[in-house]
């Protein structure tokens, strides 16, 4: 410690550079922890899928709807447990009570207010998911009543909404509307979720009767998609398999996947997110290290006369080895610091800001955090490339013979 | 005994290869409390040998015996020990360090004890005080004159209480009024803190003050 305001001098003297390549070391390490726990958020949200779950969708697209009439074919596919079909709803809060749909674009939709809401057969759904605990006499009031709908208990703390408490919501999609105004719903029940056995649960989510979706809009809705509870996850392959043969020669086929690898498509759509990310993340690393390197090579080819004095007056070339070492890792722990302060900022914006959050929303990270792992080793990271990148010219000052640094004088 | 004792020491450089002899079976005593001065033409030896007595170069062959060590026979971590507890360096070019202050800079050799920081600045400030700089203790190389900083310099080489003071030509970098008072510090260093002196110079002046005088001429004594 008592060489640190001896290190600290040194940094302060070339502030400028100090502060390029602390600056260099904040993004990377930045970019570092902001990428792992996207990462690691994705992985949790797929982990927490159950592997009993399948997803039937069009083979075409998710946008393409399914016949209402391969539920029950689906259904009578042996090794399936049940079928509940779901619709994205699309709504949107606050919108008028009353009077005529709004009939603009979603460009004049207020993302600020997006949460995820699905039209799904209420009763065979709940039962596949058992991470959604709703009490049994909010479960009974809910089935009982058409414009009921069951609130993640996020969702009602953000709205402040309770039990009986009635809002609106308007979707952005043209054949999700009514002619009559917007839908009211009515709170009849309010999940929670055990966060330990479920990880990456969502409760900001809404689940209402497709029943009435279905009666509201014409009677005309065809199924978005379709979760097939499997009695053996052993078994997935066969069956979706056995699902998707079934509608091989029609109009619209199908495609079935566990419920992990459908999320999954959801977050990888651009590509293997997971190899992009770490690629990025592994050139920023590398490229820091020729920066920092870079940095100290000159720091201490400036400093040959310093270093020469430095030993002269007994300083070891063990000693002179470790303060050069010990600035460059200075460097990057301050630079690492402020990248893994940087990256939780970062982090609360994009969870809070309107816009951002509901982006994020729709591939399901609404969690963001920086977990004190991911923190920790974009920290050893920093450190790591400190030490290796004022390792060789530090070898040089260790090797550096005294006549010779003091010759440049 | 002799503090500083070279026998038959010899040092080659090798270029190449071609084989530079600087130092040639050179022999030479300066006793405790000694003011010795090496003088010489350019390539010499001079300050190849002050090297040598300072521990920061090895010979070729042959001994350097100072304050009873033989230097030739210490490894590297060992000469650095024996640098910082016997041997104060006086650069011609004073070498503070320009990010320190004149105390820190003073400061810098006892870091290496185990002394506390309230110490270390004790003996730094009566370091300062010794040399007529304690009103500049906080200033920065920058701000000293060539004969402050080269002050500062002289306190550097005496706060750790060497036995020897070795000195490469230090008034060569400095005007005359400068260099007497430079001059005038090292003889009273030698005077009344008793501190043996060998100090490479070309400068007569500097010179008359040594107490011996030895010439080197191509790697050999002269006298």
């Amino acid at each position: 410690m008592k060489f640190l305001p001896y290190l600290l001098k040194h940094l302060r003297k070339n502030w400028f550079r100090t502060a390029l390549t602390v600056g260099a070391m904040t993004l990377c390490i930045f970019l570092f922890c902001t990428l792992q726990s996207v990462l690691a958020q994705i992985n949790t949200l797929l982990d927490s899928r159950s592997a009993k779950r399948l997803v039937t969708r069009n083979s075409v697209s998710l946008t393409f709807p399914l016949p209402q009439a391969y539920q029950a074919r689906i259904a009578a596919v042996p090794g399936v447990e049940r079928v509940a079909t779901s619709n994205w709803f699309g709504g949107f809060l606050p919108v008028k009570k009353e009077g005529k749909a709004d009939e603009g674009s979603s460009s004049t939709t207020d993302w600020s207010n997006f949460f995820f809401n699905l039209a799904v057969d209420l009763e065979p759904f709940l039962a596949m998911y058992p991470e959604y605990e709703i009490p049994p006499d909010q479960y009974q009031a809910l089935l009982q009543d058409q414009r009921g709908c069951v609130i993640g208990r996020k969702l009602a703390q953000k709205y402040g909404w309770k039990i009986g408490d009635t809002f609106y919501l308007e979707s952005f999609i043209p054949t999700h509307r009514k002619a009559d105004g917007p839908f009211e719903f009515v709170v009849r029940a309010i999940f929670d979720t055990d966060p330990v056995k479920y990880p990456g649960t969502d409760t900001t989510l809404m689940l209402f009767s497709r029943k009435y979706l279905y009666e509201a809009t014409g009677r005309t809705l065809q199924a978005g998609v379709y979760y097939v509870e499997i009695k053996d996850p052993d078994d997935a392959g066969r069956i979706s398999s056995a699902i998707d043969a079934l509608f091989e020669n029609s109009d619209a086929q199908t495609h079935t996947e566990t419920e992990k690898a459908y999320a999954a498509g959801f977050v990888a759509m651009a590509g293997n997110l997971a190899l992009l990310l770490n690629g990025i993340g592994l050139a920023v690393t590398f490229t820091i290290l020729l920066v920092v390197a870079n940095t100290m090579s000159i720091a201490v080819r400036e400093r040959r006369t310093e270093i020469g004095v430095l030993k002269t007056l007994g300083f070891t070339s063990r000693q002179v080895m470790g303060l050069v070492v010990a600035e460059s890792v200075l460097i990057a722990f301050i630079g690492g610091a402020l990248g893994v302060f940087g990256s939780q900022g970062i982090m609360w914006v994009m969870t809070h800001a309107p816009g951002l959050k509901s982006l994020l929303g729709t591939i399901g990270l609404r969690e963001l955090n920086l977990r004190p792992l991911v923190a920790s080793l974009g920290l050893a990271n920093a450190l790591f490339l400190g030490f290796a990148a004022g390792f060789v010219p530090a070898l040089n000052a260790y090797r550096a013979r005294i006549t010779d640094m003091l010759r440049t004088v | 005994m002799a503090m500083v004792d070279v026998r038959n020491v010899t040092k080659v450089y090798r270029r190449d290869a071609e084989e530079i002899v600087v130092l040639n079976g050179l022999s030479l005593q300066v006793e405790e409390g000694d003011f010795a001065a090496l003088m010489g033409p350019s390539g010499s030896g001079k300050s190849t040998l002050l090297n040598l007595i300072a521990g920061i170069d090895k010979p070729t062959s042959g001994e350097v015996i100072v304050a009873g060590t033989d230097v030739a026979g210490l490894d590297e971590t060992a000469l650095a020990g024996f640098r910082s507890h016997n041997v104060g360096f006086i650069f011609q070019f004073y070498n503070l360090i320009p990010v320190l202050t004149a105390t820190e800079n003073v400061e810098l050799p006892l870091l290496l004890t185990h002394l506390s920081k309230t110490e270390r600045r004790e003996r730094a400030a009566t370091a300062l005080k010794v040399v007529g700089l304690a009103d500049r203790a906080s200033h920065y190389p920058r701000q000293l004159s060539g004969g402050q900083e080269q002050r500062v310099a002289i306190a550097r080489a005496i706060v750790t209480d060497p036995k020897v003071l070795v000195a490469d030509e230090p008034t060569g970098d400095l005007d005359a009024k400068s260099a007497v008072e430079i001059l005038d510090l090292m003889q009273t260093l030698n005077r009344d803190f008793k501190k043996t002196i060998v100090m490479v110079t070309h400068d007569p002046r500097a010179s008359e003050r040594a107490h011996t005088q030895h010439h080197l001429e191509k790697g050999v004594l002269r006298d």
